[in-house]
């Protein structure tokens, strides 16, 4: 068994690697990661997973519904870290299958793959938990520069973790960004990560914090039909059902979180395409609570004032 | 509640746990109950949203989560729940907080037709509890009257409630942390609405807050706490303590303190940094229009 194959299994057990392999790990998936579009092309048939936040255990009950990589291709939307308790295992796991089956699984970034918002929501303080300094968070942050913006299966489907951007109407203009930064408080690339669609706009909108995109129906109308792509598959938000069509079909958010932040209760939902493009939702529930580790769920009663 | 309570204790206190599905204790004439539901479904939202007048919602709304407190000789009871405090943030509706990168944003060339929305979406609310009078449905025929001309409100007091005898150590028989509704501002910060509840031999007492930390603005914490000491009679007092603190991170710099949103995920460690804006004190009574 090779090392990577011992890795992979140490992984799926949910115990985390050494310092120095995943210093190694990140180095092999930096060459893998380059050399990617940022509309990276993907066959079908193919798998399409949103986001996971760090809840590995409930990552397993995915591979269990979807089948094991590499016998499945898997496309996953991004944040696989932050909010959940094993955000560490979660992103090693994926990305040490990315380096073994480079062309089975596709690793799409998403906002939280960001230096700035892991400080703030989770990673970091796990990373710093678990290994005692920050360099795991760097080797993993740095890979993050790395991961592609989008992808694009079969010529038909178009998929990115949050949205579109005003400032882009083709894929060309996506295949020009510059994208090995820490991803940027506006434009581009901070709009494919961030922006949401919004029902009660119909082109675009500006959110009431003053910043991030919202776009409407007519936005995702003129897109498609200009990329002449069937439908955008993206991610970014919670839905309780697991899976989300809105403006006709045209946009489809799928959340990969069961019982998100362990309270929420909501299913998740992944998306088969078969080779044909034809569309399967399988949606499951968090994994048992006796199948994950501690912590408990609830905090113990304080004597709280 | 997973968490074991000492049968002794309990007995000692006179406290009898729930015995049906419920979730709670009868104690001194109070039924206290807590319920942990699951977020709503998008049907339920689109009707919450109509009731409520408005296309925004939290993204985490515990629509069947609440706390209910019930006094059986009295009637009073006082609850807590996500539709209450979301009307409650509606009627306020404060303008929205501008996060920094606005100021960059609004340099961007804006796109043809542009909406910009406008509503609060902290989800700020003034809610401190919801009270009704309701009786058993047994007593409801000779009540009923009561019911319809009976209101609780609260009147300002002097009183105080007794931090001191709070800090002692009496053991727990009953709690609970009951989250209303959440919402993480799509990763600019919390918006956070929980109520807590602790029950002891010698009184019950709860922490209602809300929670909002803007990354890099402003942090708000709307703190409303209830105190009741158990006697035995008819007409229970129940102390309410409602305090608003809120700082903006600018004043925090100011301040010396450290300015990173990390250093601010637990409000009950940096309360004290935050200047108090509103505190008062309130005494629940009934009146009656006999």
């Amino acid at each position: 068994m090779s090392d990577l194959d011992r890795q992979i299994e140490q992984l799926k057990r949910c115990e985390p690697l050494k310092e120095s392999e995943v210093k190694a790990l990140c180095l092999k998936a930096m060459e893998i990661l380059v050399e990617e579009s940022n509309v990276q092309r993907v066959d079908a048939p193919v798998t399409i997973c949103g986001d996971i936040h760090g809840q590995f255990y409930d990552m397993k009950e995915l591979f269990k519904v979807g089948g094991d990589c590499p016998k499945t291709n898997y496309m996953f939307l991004g944040d696989f870290v932050d909010r959940g308790f094993y955000s560490v295992e979660t992103f090693l796991l994926l990305l040490a299958l990315k380096v073994r089956y480079p062309d089975r699984i596709t690793l799409i970034r998403g906002n939280h793959e960001s230096r700035q918002i892991t400080q703030v929501y989770g990673f970091y303080d796990e990373c710093l938990r678990k290994y005692g300094s920050v360099s795991v968070w760097r080797y993993c942050t740095d890979i993050f520069d790395y991961l592609s913006l989008s992808a694009l299966i079969e010529n038909k489907v178009f998929s990115v973790h949050g949205g579109l951007s005003p400032a882009i109407s083709t894929l060309d203009q996506i295949r020009t960004i510059d994208r090995k930064q820490e991803v940027p408080h506006d434009g581009a690339m901070c709009d494919l990560l961030w922006s949401d669609p919004e029902d009660i706009v119909d082109g675009w909108g500006l959110s009431p914090r003053g910043a991030g995109f919202l776009f409407g129906d007519s936005v995702v109308t003129s897109f498609n039909h200009s990329n002449n792509i069937d439908y955008i598959c993206r991610a970014h938000q919670l839905v309780m059902e697991g899976y989300k069509w809105m403006f006709k079909n045209q946009i489809v958010t799928v959340w990969s979180a069961p019982n998100y932040c362990y309270r929420c209760g909501n299913v998740a939902a992944i998306l088969e395409l078969d080779e044909n493009l034809n569309k399967q939702f399988r949606v499951f529930d968090a994994a048992p609570q006796e199948s994950r580790g501690a912590p408990a769920k609830k905090p113990a009663p304080d004597y709280f004032l | 509640m997973d968490v074991e309570v000492d049968d002794k204790d309990l007995k000692a206190a006179g406290a009898e746990v729930l015995t049906d599905d419920r979730h709670g204790l009868r104690i001194h004439g109070w039924e206290i109950v807590s319920c942990n539901g699951s977020i709503l479904n998008s049907s339920s939202l689109i009707t919450w949203e109509e009731k409520l007048k408005t296309s925004h919602l939290p993204e985490m709304v515990f629509g069947e989560s609440c706390l209910v407190l019930k006094h059986a000789t009295s009637g009073t009871k006082i609850h807590f729940n996500a539709f209450d405090a979301l009307t409650g943030w509606k009627q306020e509706a404060l303008p929205p907080v501008e996060v920094p990168a606005a100021a960059q944003w609004k340099f961007r060339s804006k796109p043809f037709q542009q909406v910009i929305l406008d509503y609060d979406y902290t989800f700020t609310t003034p809610y401190c509890g919801s009270e009704t009078m309701e009786f058993d449905t047994e007593k409801r025929n000779s009540e009923e009257f009561l019911e319809a001309s009976c209101s609780p409100c609260w009147e300002d007091c002097e009183e105080q409630i007794d931090v001191v005898a709070l800090a002692s150590k009496e053991p727990i028989l009953f709690y609970d942390e009951v989250v209303l509704y959440e919402d993480e501002l799509a990763d600019n910060g919390v918006s956070l609405l929980t109520v807590k509840v602790r029950v002891m031999p010698s009184c019950w007492f709860l922490l209602l807050r809300f929670w909002l930390r803007v990354d890099g603005v402003l942090m708000r914490l709307r703190d409303t706490r209830m105190h009741c000491a158990f006697s035995d009679s008819a007409n229970p007092t129940v102390l309410r303590e409602s305090c608003w603190r809120e700082a903006t991170f600018e004043a925090l710099a100011a301040k010396g303190y450290p300015t990173d949103s990390a250093s601010y995920s637990d409000p009950s460690i940096i309360s004290q940094r935050l200047p108090i804006i509103m505190h008062k004190t309130q005494k629940l009574k009934v009146h009656c229009n006999l």
